[in-house]
């Protein structure tokens, strides 16, 4: 996604959307009132969309109602961290949320080179059934799960919530890597071919390692879908020590429904590690996993 | 020929013809043999997940569904005893109401609001990109966190937009107390978190659209409206048709947007059918109608998906 494009400078006059060309100089003005005119548009529209955001960090940061302190102040935050268990949900939801989307990747990308590269019945048939398998509402394999684990003694246990979760965002994924390889030309792998490297070997040196921006929009997909997973979690962890941020947060809100400030603290600490990513890696943010891999394939 | 060496077998492969043929046949059918067991141990891990995390559970679903076990044990076989009490039952058809509405709703209206903004930002704004970003928070803030804030915003009467009702003189609505406003108020908080991914859809799919086919349009007079519903909508209808069956998906299958704002009440009105089924098997301990209910979902999403499939396949081909 290019965030750019539109901030990019225009070295001639400035067009609306669809002006003929021969109206350049007639439009340029009136194009220019226009320009600001969405300019404000879009401005009101977001903000009022980031009404329920900004109040969420705002009240993080407002004194509570017991506080001392005037203006802004971390004190919800410290508050949170030390009386609650959130620094140990933290950890959970980064280890739950980290290991989904290492192992995810791991197994997404042969599949999805698989996917790409193989064109038998058997492929196209594993390529259908992986899509029928991530529409299927996740409430329906959370039974049979949750009297497999128990018996396994997976239910409460982070283990269990992390299988949960690469089977289902492998499914995408492997769709996303598929998707990726496609736009990866055979020729490459030919070459290395010709030079005696065998097909796994040009799988992992020559196709894995040009697909950087694939590889980082799975695991953005696999980031984001584990980290703000709740039915999963809500199901299988029973203990206040072993729970993810989702049901920390949901938890204590349930507990402290008046004590907004230091609600919206916590809160803030579940946000900010998806907004970090989306920040730092918004140009792989493909378009919300599956619709760009399906739009694409 | 050097070049026979694994290409032969991934080309064949990709094309879908058995090995052997031309050339020296013998060699090539060892090769690809070779590339068809590097793809077998490739897929390797993915097929026993996906066995043991969606093939598994979905035969057990079938088991449980039409058993009168509950969490701990299989129970006796009722056949379809589970189904017809769930098919009989008003609260079902209540649920499928809802989740009807609340699909119905969550596509159109996020399809709306992100096709005009992404025409909005697909013209020349100051910091154009910068909304862009903005714009997509909804999406990627945690459902779990956004929830929280709707909540503050709305529950109370002495919450913000309450409190600004009544001073504007329009009364003092009770967003998530009043059955018909809580159902509203689950879709509008719906369309909100969807909008940003029918916008990016829609962006990629006008960003492929060349900007000399507007040029030529305005040239041979065409208003602003037709070249919208001749040009635009034409060239977006694919990667349309895909972002809404896929928001069908993502509707139905919702869970944490309606459990985390009104937990599925006031009386039932925002129950869907995954609440239900949760309630079911996790509050009402009867495992095999919640499957059941479960199940009847699974099977119209299967029809749904492989729908999907079949358009997608058709529209790659042409």
């Amino acid at each position: 996604m290019s965030a750019v494009v539109h901030a990019h400078p225009q070295s001639g006059p400035v067009l609306g959307v669809a002006g003929p060309a021969k109206n350049k100089r007639v439009l340029s003005e009136a194009g220019d009132r226009g320009r600001w005119w969405r300019f404000t548009a879009i401005l009101i529209i977001t903000a009022i969309v980031l009404v329920p955001i900004m109040v969420t960090v705002v009240l993080a940061f407002t004194p509570g109602p017991t506080s001392t302190a005037t203006g802004l102040t971390f004190e919800n935050l410290s508050n949170v961290f030390s009386k609650t268990l959130a620094a140990t949900w933290l950890q959970n939801s980064l280890i739950t949320t980290l290991s989904t989307v290492l192992v995810s990747v791991a197994v997404a990308a042969p599949a999805g080179y698989v996917l790409s590269r193989g064109r038998s019945k058997a492929v196209s048939g594993y390529s259908l059934l992986l899509f029928v398998m991530q529409s299927l509402p996740i409430i329906t394999s959370v039974v049979p799960l949750f009297i497999l684990f128990a018996a396994m003694g997976l239910v409460d246990n982070l283990l269990g919530i992390t299988i949960i979760y690469v089977g289902s965002t492998m499914t995408v994924a492997t769709w996303m890597m598929a998707a990726y390889f496609d736009s990866i030309p055979i020729s490459l792998e030919e070459a290395s071919w010709i030079d005696g490297c065998s097909v796994f070997g040009s799988f992992t040196k020559v196709v894995l390692r040009n697909s950087l921006p694939g590889i980082l929009s799975t695991a953005i997909f696999a980031f984001l879908l584990a980290w703000n997973d709740y039915l999963v979690a809500i199901v299988f962890l029973r203990s206040n020590e072993i729970f993810t941020l989702p049901m920390g947060v949901q938890s204590f809100f349930q507990q402290n429904a008046t004590d907004w400030t230091s609600v919206m603290a916590l809160a803030v600490v579940m946000m900010l590690p998806p907004i970090i990513v989306f920040a730092t890696l918004n140009k792989y943010f493909s378009v919300g996993g599956i619709g760009g891999s399906l739009a694409g394939r | 020929m050097t070049t026979t060496t694994a290409q032969s077998g991934l080309s064949r492969a990709r094309k879908g013809i058995a090995p052997g043929g031309t050339g020296s046949g013998n060699r090539k059918s060892k090769l690809s043999a070779q590339t068809t067991r590097t793809f077998f141990w490739l897929l390797l891990p993915s097929v026993v997940l996906l066995v043991l995390i969606h093939g598994y559970p979905l035969i057990y679903a079938a088991v449980q569904a039409t058993h009168d076990g509950d969490l701990l044990q299989t129970g006796d076989f009722v056949a379809g005893d589970n189904f017809a009490k769930v098919l009989s039952s008003p609260a079902f058809w209540k649920a499928a109401q809802f989740t009807l509405m609340f699909t119905i709703v969550g596509v159109f209206g996020s399809w709306l609001v992100g096709l005009g903004l992404a025409l909005l930002l697909r013209t020349k704004i100051p910091a154009g990109g910068t909304f862009k970003v903005l714009l997509l928070l909804p999406w990627v803030v945690p459902i779990v966190v956004s929830s929280t804030a709707w909540n503050w915003l709305v529950a109370t009467p002495d919450s913000l937009i309450p409190s600004l009702f009544r001073n504007l003189g329009l009364g003092t609505p009770l967003f998530l107390a009043d059955p018909n406003l809580a159902a509203i108020t689950v879709m509008v908080f719906k369309v909100w978190v969807s909008f940003p991914f029918m916008m990016m859809m829609i962006s990629a799919a006008l960003a492929s659209v060349d900007s000399t086919v507007y040029e030529a349009a305005s040239m041979d007079g065409a208003t602003r409206w037709q070249q919208f519903s001749q040009i635009t909508l034409p060239l977006i209808a694919r990667s349309t048709y895909i972002s809404w069956i896929l928001m069908t998906i993502f509707c139905v299958n919702d869970f944490p947007t309606i459990y985390l704002l009104t937990g599925g009440g006031p009386v039932n009105a925002t129950t869907s059918l995954v609440v239900l089924a949760y309630r079911t098997v996790f509050q009402d301990f009867a495992t095999g109608p919640g499957v059941a209910i479960a199940f009847l979902m699974t099977m119209t999403l299967v029809v749904i998906s492989v729908l999907l499939y079949r358009q997608i396949r058709k529209s790659s081909v042409e």
